[in-house]
């Protein structure tokens, strides 16, 4: 009988296919990734069933965490640097053109020192800044809110045009007072609506605004 | 992958005595760049916030309104929720009666069990004032200073899930706040 031949093969894989798959993949995701930017404190928001995107123009943002400490972010970068110009002036904090560059690079990440550190903080080197534990803007003492002298400043720099977007950011573990006078440092100087950030939640079943949106209607909120 | 011969001395026959020199192949094992290749998209992955922040929106009252534009309210549309710490709800409606008796414990979300859950609260006082609801119905909300801002997001939303149009955040009265914390103090 002839021996019948079994043609041996190979157990190697072409890992060609699989390499161009890991690739793919790996492209999309770096490309849709969006990197958190710089914070000075980390804040988990609460969430609610808000759909609204997050406006990024104009965008005044105070960030309180959960010690309470308040930070603030503004993106308009002429107006920043006014701001930080005239509150140098006006609280005479003694800061030189440089060191207003410097804490006008900082206030990206968000600034949460009183007025009586500004100097200290723009004395730091510009990589060692994030690093500062900053005890964040004066709130709760209704005769020192210094969060209220900084919109007032703003509101001055801007010849008395709001911001169009008042953004909050707080922590799900802030206490409620710390929350309340940072409304009313805004309300105190005419500002009455705000944006609150929170991540996003599925509406609950059998609800009102489960209805209104499943039945196609136009969310007015 | 094509194979490409190594050029030259690879022949076959050569004769006994010459050493066959190895065919080395051309073919690179792609398994360790795979490997890198999904160790990358795991840390992009995590990385990535899939779901962006919203923004919801609040809108204060303009506080240097005259008194005597305030306190529109109808008794029958009132309702008060209090918010204490540990995520505590207390609610009344109307008035808060001297005794206390209509001041009432819930939990956030909707009603568990024996636990009454303002979700519930809120549509029942909308289905008892019908018509008039989206006119007459005010909810006041009144966190205490230990609650916290997740509440107060909580029942600014709940007020969205529910369609109620007109809602108040209000400070607390100390009196509403000693019957909060006397409440507070009764459950662990």
């Amino acid at each position: 009988m002839p021996k019948v031949k079994i043609p041996r093969k190979s157990t190697h894989v072409d890992m060609t296919a699989f390499c161009d798959v890991a690739f793919l993949l790996l492209s999309f995701f770096m490309l849709a990734t969006q990197f958190k930017p710089d914070e000075a404190t980390k804040v988990e928001t609460p969430k609610s069933v808000s759909s609204d995107t997050i406006p990024t123009k104009d965008a005044f943002l105070v960030t309180f965490d959960k010690g309470g400490r308040v930070f603030i972010t503004y993106d308009d970068a002429e107006k920043k640097k006014a701001l930080l110009g005239k509150i140098n002036a006006d609280k005479a904090v003694g800061l030189t053109d440089q060191e207003i560059a410097k804490l006008n690079k900082a206030m990206e990440a968000g600034i949460g020192v009183p007025f009586n550190m500004l100097k200290s903080l723009a004395s730091k080197e510009i990589a060692e800044i994030p690093k500062v534990n900053q005890p964040g803007i004066p709130v709760t003492d209704t005769l020192n809110n210094e969060l209220k002298l900084w919109i007032a400043e703003l509101l001055a720099v801007n010849g008395g045009t709001k911001p169009k977007n008042v953004m909050l950011k707080g922590d799900n573990g802030t206490n409620y007072p710390t929350f309340i006078n940072v409304l009313d440092a805004f309300t105190k100087n005419g500002i009455y609506n705000f944006k609150l950030i929170t991540m996003p939640e599925n509406v609950p079943g059998g609800t009102y605004l489960y209805d209104e949106r499943t039945s196609g209607k136009k969310d007015k909120k | 992958m094509a194979d490409i011969e190594s050029g030259g001395g690879g022949g076959h026959k050569k004769g006994p005595g010459v050493k066959k020199s190895k065919k080395l192949s051309t073919r690179v094992d792609l398994t360790p760049m795979v490997d890198l290749g999904f160790l990358l998209i795991t840390f992009f992955i995590f990385t990535t916030t899939m779901s962006s922040p919203t923004a919801m929106k609040l809108n204060m009252p303009d506080d240097t309104a005259k008194d005597d534009e305030k306190n529109k309210a109808k008794e029958s549309g009132a309702l008060t929720i209090l918010l204490g710490k540990n995520d505590q709800v207390f609610y009344y409606e109307g008035k808060l009666a001297e005794d206390g008796s209509n001041f009432k414990r819930a939990i956030f979300g909707r009603t568990q069990g024996e636990k009454t859950g303002i979700r519930d609260v809120i549509i029942d006082k909308k289905k008892k004032l019908g018509e008039n609801a989206d006119k007459d119905m005010v909810v006041v909300i009144k966190p205490n200073d230990e609650s916290t801002f997740k509440n107060t997001v909580d029942i600014l939303d709940e007020m969205t899930i529910n369609g109620v149009k007109k809602y108040a955040l209000v400070k607390i009265s100390d009196p509403e706040n000693q019957v909060v914390k006397i409440s507070e103090q009764g459950v662990k």
